[in-house]
């Protein structure tokens, strides 16, 4: 599929990953549907990709809630009368072991909340099924070309203090097995899954953190540099182009490896 | 160009090129690009109900129900606040309008 001339949605549009990929596919010709939480990001990057000569629009919505994920997809194809690419950038952390002890008496002082539970399974699970989902419907309707892209994350493979963001990841991973082998299952020929994991990624989130522990997480990446959001927009781009890319998640890490072992 | 108002905002439908593109204004004075490069070739009589339809997706109108939400216990300390029956007979759904609701209980 050519990126010129297609038309993609992006979820969490609005900052990071989700704007580089936004701005890279629109540079290249894409017209793309920026959609994100927060308004005041939405309205920057529309209006980024618009001094650049592109097309695009923006939709403040949250993924979680399926009536906004409808109503983004709908946006999207009244503005551009299709779509052909959905990508899931839209997601949260919410740290914390599932147990802490009190240092004197040994004993559970505190458990990891429901509340952080729910809220990253909600936001990076069900928000990027509901993206995939309802824009895999409109590109079946519509007979469309299309590629699905959930963003997963090298911590699929699990991480201490991340056991929800770990358990939601590692299912956005095998998302495209399953999603692939359905569509054959059901004859639809014409979309395309690929699942990107991004390693330890230069976006504000990460180049806000403590300089101290930045500086610990790059001594185990082999490229000793933080990876840029653009070189995993550069590869979602190679993930349009490519059909032969499908059903597969990619890791894009720099080389990320345990400390004084393997890669991750 | 083409002024739109609705639900207290204000859009502007501007040609650049053989395109439009929708600016609004918010009523604390603020704007933003709602949409840019749209509906190339058109002319402004087609541009603009294309505009409006986009806008009222973009935009919605409406009260959002956000609770509570019957399947997730929330628990407070070692209490677990259980939702609302929701096969009780007298359970609403009060997410939309219903026309078969009664106008008098
Ligand atoms: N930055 C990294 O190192 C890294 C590494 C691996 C994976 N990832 C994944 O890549 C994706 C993007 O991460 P990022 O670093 O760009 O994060 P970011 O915080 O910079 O951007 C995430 C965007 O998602 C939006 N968002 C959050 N919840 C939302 C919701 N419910 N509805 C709509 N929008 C919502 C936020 O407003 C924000 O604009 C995430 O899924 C993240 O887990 C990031």
């Amino acid at each position: 599929m050519e990126i010129k001339g297609s038309v993609a949605l992006v979820t969490g549009g609005g900052n990071g990953i989700g704007e580089a990929v936004a701005k890279h596919l629109a540079k290249h010709g894409a017209k793309v549907a920026i959609v994100d939480m927060v308004q005041k990001n939405v309205d920057r990057v529309v209006k980024d990709v618009k001094d650049m000569g592109g097309e695009a629009i923006g939709i403040q919505a949250n993924v979680t809630s399926e009536a906004d994920i409808a109503r983004a997809i709908k946006g999207a194809v009244e503005a551009f009368g299709k779509l052909n690419i959905a990508v899931s950038c839209a997601g949260i952390i919410r740290d914390g072991t599932m147990l802490s002890l009190d240092k004197e008496t040994g004993k559970v002082s505190k458990k990891l909340g429901l509340d952080k539970w729910q809220a990253v399974i909600d936001t990076n699970l069900t928000g990027t099924f509901l993206t995939m989902r309802d824009a895999a419907e409109a590109m079946v309707n519509g007979g469309w070309e299309g590629l699905l892209v959930p963003i997963s994350s090298v911590n699929k493979v699990g991480q201490v203090g991340q056991i929800n963001y770990s358990s939601a990841k590692v299912a956005d991973a095998l998302m495209p097995k399953i999603i692939v082998g359905e569509f054959l299952m059901r004859g639809i020929r014409n979309i395309r899954c690929v699942a990107i994991a991004p390693g330890y990624t230069a976006t504000p989130m990460l180049t806000g953190m403590n300089q101290d522990a930045l500086k610990a997480i790059l001594e185990d990446v082999h490229l000793g540099r933080l990876v840029a959001p653009e070189e995993i927009a550069s590869l979602i781009g190679h993930c349009v182009e490519n059909e032969a890319l499908n059903a597969t998640t990619l890791e894009i890490t720099g080389g990320l490896c345990y400390p004084n072992g393997i890669a991750k | 160009m083409q002024s739109i108002s609705y639900n207290d905002m204000q859009f502007s439908v501007e040609k650049r090129g053989d395109r439009w593109d929708i600016i609004y204004q918010l009523p604390d004075g603020s704007s933003g690009v709602a949409g840019a490069g749209l509906f190339a070739r058109l002319s402004e009589s087609e541009a603009g109900p294309r505009a409006l339809a986009l806008i009222k997706t973009i935009f919605p109108v409406g009260i959002k129900s956000v609770g509570p939400d019957v399947t997730h216990p929330i628990t407070i300390g070692d209490l677990k606040i259980i939702g609302p029956d929701v096969t009780h007979p007298n359970f609403i759904y009060w997410d939309k309008d219903s026309v078969s609701c009664p106008k008098e209980l």
